[in-house]
């Protein structure tokens, strides 16, 4: 077996290059995703109502779905819806053809990660008693403030493994990204490989890439939960 | 805008569910052979001989790190050239090997993961009452601590069961024909139309089967666990 060692330090420096479009797609994804999961959390805890069994259903169907087909169905519909809405319905000039792709990234990841999001946010905001909720309205804060400044800040403290999961878990599938033709890691890795057929050399600097980002984003997590929690050692003490 | 035939989502389903069994049994080989890994692992993090419980941790977080495309592309272009060093030629397998080896390498380490927190879940005084009750070291594993770690376990068996059915969708990617593959096939023999109706098709066939397992294992559990709750009344 012969191993490139050479084609691998390039690549290694060319998928850096990449880095910053993986990151990109999954924070992005992850500050649109994170306000609708939220009120969808709050739709189904009520457990009753149109609302809760719309979100239900949607949660179902994203999480009973693989990705890919999710890419590939909403790569394959979008571009040609959009660009129906934009010059017929509303005839504008808009040459949807032209955007960059990574916008389908942004959506098919977003509908994605909101479904497992809510999900999170659901248990999440199931582990903070109900007396928390009464106790604040006993003191005269209104709904809004007491999820503001009791329920919420409890809640993100129980939630935050399960978003690191989920995060790790987006980081690792916008490697798929590259059927979209956006240039990724991964796609920028299979290019370079096309050219001499060096596919092992070039996916194994992928994986190297991807644990060193999954390190990275546990780290941060660990120390933003580390920071989060604190409250909980004050009450100890 | 393009034309959209809902009645060919019916054709396409009627084309595509002859290759679920090729989805099944490459899911049904992958659960073996993960399972077992998965039990070696769980037992080298459960022991506590630090050699093999680092490993083991190495491996799972490696593992979890591992975009599944990837790894795929690393076995099937991989594992042939390594094989082939030492003289093995394994370029004539059949795809659904690599995909097994995939994601047995990949369903190994949730496996794992749910082996061992099944097996801390249940007390070490379940088994010590077991011994003293006179049932030897066999007996009280199989029919004491057993069955309490499958109702433990299954709702993280049934959860790890249905990503890697979706997961295992990649396996099209290297041309492998079940029933993403297939839909793939009809896609491309149409040259490109119906793709939407084809796609819709699969999302269906996906969900159900979800559907399916998640029902199936919960009715399961249920029946399992009858016994836990008569205990606890």
């Amino acid at each position: 077996m012969h191993i490139n060692t050479e084609f691998m330090a390039e690549t290694f420096l060319a998928s850096l290059g990449g880095i910053p479009v993986t990151l990109e797609i999954t924070l992005v994804t992850l500050l649109i995703s994170v306000p609708p999961a939220f009120f969808m959390a709050l739709a189904r805890q009520r457990r009753k109502g149109i609302g809760s069994r719309l979100a239900s259903a949607y949660v179902s169907f994203i999480r009973g779905t693989p990705v890919v087909l999710q890419i590939l169905f909403l790569y394959s519909l979008l571009p040609s819806l959009l660009n129906y809405l934009f010059t017929q319905v509303m005839s504008l000039q808009v040459n949807v053809f032209k955007w960059n792709t990574i916008l389908y990234a942004f959506i098919v990841f977003s509908l994605n990660t909101t479904a497992v999001l809510s999900e999170v946010f659901r248990s999440a905001l199931s582990t903070v008693e109900h007396g928390q909720m009464e106790g604040a309205l006993s003191v005269g804060l209104s709904r809004r403030q007491a999820y503001a400044r009791i329920i919420l800040p409890q809640a993100l403290v129980s939630a935050l493994p399960n978003i690191c999961n989920a995060t790790v878990n987006l980081l690792k599938s916008t490697s798929l990204a590259f059927m979209m033709t956006v240039q990724d890691i991964t796609a920028i890795a299979k290019v370079r490989a096309a050219y001499g057929y060096n596919y092992i050399e070039a996916y194994l600097v992928v994986l190297v890439v991807y644990i060193l980002l999954c390190t990275v984003v546990q780290l941060l997590f660990k120390a933003v939960e580390r920071y989060l929690s604190s409250y909980k050692k004050l009450i100890a003490a | 805008m393009r034309p959209f035939h809902p009645s060919y989502i019916i054709t396409a389903l009627g084309q595509i569910i002859p290759f679920l069994w090729v989805t099944l049994a490459t899911m049904a080989g992958t659960v073996f052979f993960g399972s077992l890994a998965g039990l070696m692992l769980a037992r080298a993090k459960v022991r506590r001989r630090p050699l093999s419980r680092a490993l083991a941790n190495v491996y799972i977080y490696m593992t979890r790190c591992i975009p599944s495309i990837v790894l795929l592309f690393i076995i099937y272009y991989g594992l042939p050239e390594l094989l082939l060093a030492f003289g093995i030629n394994i370029n004539g397998f059949d795809k659904a090997f690599f995909v097994i080896t995939t994601f047995s390498v990949l369903f190994a380490a949730n496996m794992a993961e749910v082996f061992r927190s099944a097996y801390e879940a249940i007390d070490p005084g379940q088994r010590e009452a077991a011994l003293s009750a006179g049932l030897s070291e066999w007996e009280a594993f199989f029919r004491i601590l057993l069955p309490q770690c499958v109702t433990v376990a299954l709702p993280n068996f049934a959860n790890a069961l249905v990503n890697l059915m979706k997961e295992g969708s990649l396996a099209y990617t290297i041309g492998m024909v079940d029933v993403m593959g297939k839909g793939q096939l009809m896609i491309g023999m149409n040259n490109g139309s119906y793709s939407l109706e084809i796609y819709l098709a699969l999302a269906i066939l996906y969900w159900a089967l979800t559907i399916v397992l998640e029902k199936g294992f919960g009715y399961v559990e249920k029946r399992l666990s009858s016994g836990k709750r008569t205990a606890a009344a």
